[in-house]
This record gives structure tokens, sequence and C-alpha cells, in this order.
């Protein structure tokens, strides 16, 4: 045995207090920072030689202690639910927004929207019917149908507006998804490097795990461990990063809203075109742009063309203030021609009446003129029969007011279903997370308590140094000195 | 669980922004005054609201059809009543050219000439407008029902066979009530012979052939009759009416405090929640400001 070997297990002692002080510190310096995860310096004990030579054995006292690692403490499992939770929540925010904002669109219940405008033509209707003759109901009526009609092109190009935002942004997300694939690409690399050459990463995997869980979020990406510390990034079943390397993705499909279908527009990968069935918001938005905002859509086109239906013929079933058969009140945006009713649309529904004398509030056909003698000139009636018939509307159990409030209800009942999901989801997400804070965060109270124990064994090892040194002291200047 | 500073800060930040949300909630309940702000608020609340709202503006609408109903119908009994006092003026003048033979050609003239002072008031009667339509010409978009001066009518419908086309006024979900009447109805039909026909006749046979006008006077008293009948028909649907409106009175009351207790925010129920989200919300503050300020480090050297 040697005799300074006591020395050294010291010296060993005072390196890896000292590291693991460092360790500490590293800790405490980044207990606020966002995907850290807290570290440890992993101390293991030097032991003796274990193989015996020929003429020496080991004196089986250890070597003293290594602190040659220093590793992340984090759960991949963990990782890998608040990825998924974590995309789950981003996408029904996503919806839940979108619904919020069709809510607007439509301003129900209340004064300003389609419901009370349409009540309003009902009841400027039901006014004429008790005074067929006069221009100033009659013209209340245009004026009121054409403040309608002017609030369904209002809404359906609301609706159109929120679509071509969510489009927009679906192209700025794909940029961002391709940049941060890019940036994971670039960490894997260098990881791989640090680790086959025996490097700490773990502030660069650190970095990395921030990155993937941003994806989580954005496209619902998942990952799958791969060499030498790398990741692979999967969106849908395709690998979008694949140690080093990328593939990018990208929105293909319409701009137009009335060309939306399910499956177009969608995500892409480019190269390649395979299509993706992404999660997290991209998820969210391309599900709005799909199927909610053209579903509402639609909806909003069936009230508009139950209107014209509804409208036209009874319309057509009157008789003007002159005793002429009634004209079609409404027609599409195509044109004067004949009015073609699958045509229209909230969009392009039309007024086509502008005179108030052509509104058919009489529901009886004029006297035909007599040639005499005595000679009679036609005679236009004025009863306000079929103008009773149109107030009459507003009440109707399957007419266009109460397929709007079902429209209204429907909207209702998704977005507060989309609402509470949403906040269900928000709790499990949390709890996620806090597991995820709970396993991997810093707490600056172990901390605090690590540093006394790594204090106290460095003491305890200058200590031992000191021992070691008196010993030595009375082996080198003592020995020998009897009787001096 | 490890439990450390930043997931006690993430949760008590999840805690509190919870309470403020709800908070936020009462908050816009209670400036807008209303508990439905959206459809997702309460989905069938919303569904009620809307259909309160049209049943509400429906019952606005009959009580103007109502009103103006009962504006028509009390023309129509005015001048019914008019008229019948004057057909009686005309009969007592008939009876007295019947019955009183000595009577002098002057004097008959002078009768005759009543007579048809009387007839030229009723056509003034029976051409009474409101807001320039005529009560008795059904639905005709002339300003008369009789010709002012041959008698001859001018009205729509009712008159030579010709369907009357009646005017009606919705005054509830299920029910309309006609408010006016023809002048064929309350005067007789033209072609075989009216009321105005039959005092001009009779105006010329005081003095032409005195003895027609036995005839004359029985269907002046059918004529007087049918008027008498009219004015009760008038009478039996004005209280119809009158009915139907304090009937409507009623709903729009009812419909009105329904929106409320729908739409309305329950300002009591609302602002002692809000009170109770309050003091919860002051609470988890406190409790926040305590349980993140100690560490470890306050207690070391």
């Amino acid at each position: 045995m040697s005799t300074f070997s006591g020395l050294n297990t010291a010296t060993t002692a005072l390196w890896a207090q000292q590291r693991g002080l460092d360790v500490t510190g590293q800790n405490i310096a980044n207990v606020n920072t966002a995907g850290y995860s807290r570290q440890r310096a992993e101390l293991q004990s030097v032991g003796g030689n274990a193989v015996p030579a020929i003429y020496a054995k080991s004196n089986q006292v250890g070597q003293g202690v290594d602190a040659d690692k220093v590793i992340r403490i984090r759960d991949t499992f963990l990782e890998g639910r608040a990825q998924l939770e974590s995309a789950e929540t981003a996408r029904m925010t996503a919806k839940e927004n979108v619904l919020a904002q069709i809510e607007q669109a439509f301003r129900e219940p209340g004064e300003t929207g389609i419901s009370a405008k349409l009540t309003a033509v009902f009841t400027a209707w039901g006014d004429v019917a008790n005074k067929p003759t006069e221009d100033g109901g009659r013209t209340a009526v245009l004026q009121k149908t054409a403040t309608l009609v002017a609030e369904l092109h209002t809404t359906s190009s609301n609706l159109d507006k929120q679509w071509d935002q969510t489009r927009d942004s679906l192209d700025v997300l794909a940029t961002g998804v391709n940049a941060k694939a890019q940036s994971i690409a670039d960490l894997n690399t260098a990881i791989k490097r640090a680790t086959q050459s025996g490097l700490p990463a773990n502030e660069l995997a650190d970095k990395r795990d921030v990155l993937v869980m941003d994806l989580a979020v954005s496209i619902g990406a998942t990952v799958t461990p791969g060499n030498d510390g790398q990741v692979n990034v999967v969106v849908a079943g395709a690998q979008i990063v694949s140690g080093g390397s990328t593939v990018r993705i990208k929105v293909e499909g319409t701009r137009v809203p009335g060309e939306a279908a399910v499956g177009n527009p969608a995500f892409v990968t480019d190269p390649g075109g395979t299509r993706l069935a992404v999660g997290g918001t991209a998820g969210g938005a391309l599900t709005a742009l799909t199927d909610t905002i053209p579903g509402y859509q639609a909806q909003l086109d069936a009230v508009a063309v139950g209107l014209a239906t509804e409208v036209n013929a009874a319309h057509t079933a009157g008789y003007d203030k002159n005793g002429a058969a009634g004209e079609p009140v409404f027609r599409d945006g195509t044109g004067p021609g004949p009015v073609d009713l699958t045509k229209v649309t909230a969009a392009n529904i039309t007024l086509r009446i502008t005179d108030p004398a052509k509104l058919a509030a009489a529901s009886t056909p004029p006297i035909p003129p007599v040639a005499g003698p005595p000679a009679v000139a036609a005679k236009p009636s004025a009863d306000g029969g079929n103008a009773a018939v149109f107030a009459a509307m507003a009440k109707s159990g399957n007419g266009v007011a109460t397929v709007y409030r079902q429209l209204i209800v429907n909207l209702g009942v998704e977005a507060s279903v989309a609402t509470s999901n949403l906040q269900t989801q928000t709790v499990v997400a949390a709890q996620v997370d806090a597991s995820r804070e709970s396993v991997s965060g810093v707490s600056i109270d172990e901390e605090m308590t690590n540093m006394l124990q790594f204090q106290h064994a460095y003491s305890a090892a200058a200590r031992m140094i000191t021992a070691i040194d008196e010993t030595l002291d009375v082996l080198i200047n003592r020995t020998g000195r009897v009787g001096l | 669980m490890r439990i450390t500073q930043r997931s006690l800060a993430v949760t008590s930040l999840q805690g509190l922004n919870r309470n403020m949300d709800a908070i936020a909630k009462l908050q816009a309940q209670l400036t807008s005054g209303k508990t439905i702000n959206k459809p997702s608020d309460d989905p069938t609340g919303t569904n009620a609201a809307m259909q309160t709202r049209q049943e509400l503006a429906g019952a606005l609408q009959y009580s103007r059809n109502i009103t103006d109903g009962i504006g028509l119908l009390d023309a129509a009994d005015s001048a019914l009543q008019n008229m019948v006092k004057q057909v009686q003026n005309v009969r007592a003048l008939t009876v007295k050219g019947l019955n009183d033979g000595a009577l002098s050609l002057a004097s008959r003239e002078a009768i005759a000439t009543e007579i048809s002072g009387i007839r030229g008031s009723l056509l003034g009667l029976a051409n009474t407008a409101v807001q320039g339509r005529p009560i008795f010409g059904g639905v005709t978009s002339g300003p008369t029902a009789y010709d002012a001066t041959t008698g001859a009518y001018t009205g729509f419908g009712g008159g030579g066979g010709a369907p009357v086309v009646p005017i009606t006024r919705q005054v509830s979900d299920a029910d309309a009530i006609r408010v006016d009447i023809t002048g064929p109805e309350a005067f007789g039909d033209p072609t075989a012979g009216d009321l105005f026909a039959l005092v001009g006749v009779i105006a010329t046979d005081v003095v032409a052939d005195p003895a027609a006008l036995v005839g004359h006077l029985e269907r002046l008293d059918i004529a007087l009759n049918r008027m008498l009948t009219a004015a009760a028909d008038i009478g039996t649907r004005t209280n119809r009416i009158e009915t139907a409106q304090q009937v409507n009175k009623d709903l729009q009351l009812s419909l009105t405090s329904r929106s409320a207790s729908i739409e309305n925010v329950d300002l009591a129920k609302t602002i002692m929640n809000l009170q109770m989200q309050q003091t919860g919300y002051e609470a988890a503050l406190g409790v926040t400001a305590k349980a993140l300020q100690p560490t470890l480090l306050d207690f070391l050297r």
C-alpha cells in the first residue's frame, strides 16, 4: 500500500464534492428556466485493485470517489404523455376559439342579429296587411328586407374572413414547424457528437425537448428515441425529423372558402406529398377549415334558400297594388335571368323588387274589366290577405325562422361542449405537467440541503488531508529523533 | 409527490386564473345585465330567449292589428247607427206620404225633396272612409263605396253575385276577426235594388205614384232590419276583438316577464356569487403569498 494513497483518496473526495457544488449551482441558476431538467452529479466509489498481481495484492481499501457523470433527471414516459396531452389541449383550444368567433359572427341572442331582422321583416308585412294601400308600410317592408339581406351578406362574409385568416395562419404555422424541425435536427447532430466524445449534452437535450414540446403543441408531434441520445420526431406516422435530417411539411389545397371539403386543404410532406393527419393547433384549425366553418356557412346558406323559397312562393301567389301577379322577391346573385333557387346562398341573395307598389299584399285577383255597356275598368283588390300570410311566416313551425333558430342552438351546444371539454382537458394536462415538474423541476430546499451536504463533505475531506498531513509530519520529522 | 417551488407557483397561478375567470364571467353578466351573452352560455336558454322574443314581436303586431281593427269596427258602427236613424226618418216620411191622402202636391214635393236629401246624406255616410279607405267598400282600392250621385256600388266584392272578400285582422296565433262589412251586406244587393235605390224610388213615387208606397214601405222595413242585423253583427265582433285585446295585453305581460326571467340577471344571486368568488380569490391570493415566500434559505446562516 502506498504511503500517500490516503491523500489521493481525500483529493478525489474534495474534487467530487466540488463537482457536486457546481451542479447544485447550475440547478439553482436554472430554477426558473423553462424546460430545464434538474441535474445530479453521479458519485461512485472507486474500488481497490481487484486483480491480484504475482508479488502483491490489494489492501482491500477503496481508492476514493468518482464524479465523472452528470445526469439529468426526467421521466421519459411522463414527457411522452405531456406531449400527447399538450397536443390535445392545443387542438381543443383551437376548436373552441373558432366556435367562439363563429358565435361572434352571428351575434345571437340580441337585437342586432339575423333573428331580430327576420322578425322585423315579417312585422313590417303585418303592418302592410293592416294598410295595404299605403306606400309607407310597403317601403318599410322593402327596407327591412334589404337590411336582412345585408345582414345575411355580412354574416356570410364574416365566416369567410374567419376562414381566410385561419388558412393564412396555417401557412405561418407550417413555416414555424419546419424551422423548429431543422433546429431539432441540428441539436440532434450536436448531441450525437457530444455523446460520442463523452461530453455532457444535458443542456442541449433540454433545449431540444422544449422544441419537441413546441412541435407537439403545433402539430401533435411525438418522439421515438434514436441512437446516441438523438430523437426522431413523428407526426401521424411520418418521421419529420430523423437524427440529423428533416422532411419539410406544407399546407396544400384550396384558398377559397367555398371549395373547402374534408381533406382539402391538408398538411402534406414536402417533397413526397404524403397526407398527414396532424393534431395540436394545426389539427384544430384544419377541422375548422374543412368542417366547422363550411358547416355553419352551409347552414346559413340553407337559411337564405329557405327564405328565398318561402317568400318567393308566397309572393308569386299574391297580387300587387296594381292588380298584377306578384313577382319573385329574391334572386340569386347570378344576374337578372330567371330565379334559380338552388343557386341562392347567404352571400349572393339579392332583393329583386325595388318598387313598393310591386309588393303583392293582396290575395284576391283583380276584377277583370268589362267591355260593357256599362264599361267597367279593371279593379285591383286592396285586401291584405297575402301580406298576412307573410306576417304568419314568423310563427310557422318549420319556417325559415325556426331553421335559423335551430342553427343557433346547434352552434350554442357545440361551442358549450367544446368549452367544457377544453376545461376537462386543461385539468388533465395540468396534472401531467405537475407530475413532470415534480420529477424534473428544481427544488430550492433540496438544493440547499445538497449544498450543506457537499459543504460538510468537503470540510471533512479537507480535515482528512490535515490528519494525514499531521501523521506524515510525525513520520517524517519525528522518526529517528529519539533522544536527540 | 415531490413538490418544487416552480410546481407550487404553476399550480397557484392556475388556481388564481380560474378564480379570475369566474369573476370575469360574473362581472360580464352584471355589466351587461344578461345571463346569456352568447349561445354557448346556455343553448337551451338561447332557444327559449329567441322564441320568446319572436313571440313578443308577434304579440306586439297583434296588438297593433287589434287597435287598427277596433278603429274600423267603431267607424262602421257609428256610421250604421246614424244611417239607421236617417232611414227611420225616411220611413216616417213615407208613412206620412202614404196615410195623408189629402196632401197637396206641394207638400208631396216637399216630402220628396226631403227624402232625396236624406238619400244624399245616406250615401255620404255609406262612403265613410278611415284613412282613405271606404269602410263599406270591401277591399276596393278606390276612394268610395257608392257613387255619390247614381248610388251605384263601386266597392269590391259582395255585389252582383261576386263573393265577399272579408277584411280580417289577426288578433292571436289562432284567431282572425273580420273587421269590415260590405255595402251589399249592410244595405242589400245593388243588382236586386238596395237601400239607396229604394229610397230614390220612394222619393219619386211620393209624387208620381203614392199607391206604390205600401210595397215600398214593406221593403224599407226589410232594409232597416238588415241594417240593424249588420249593426248587431258589428257590435258582436267589437266585443270579440276587445276581449282579444285584453288577452293580448296579458300575453304581452307574461312574455315580457318570461323573457326577463330567461335572459336577465338575477341581481341578488349574481352579486352574492360575485362576493363569494371575491372572497375565494382573496383567500387564494393570501395563501399564495404565504406559500411561495419561505425557502430553506431563510433559515440558513
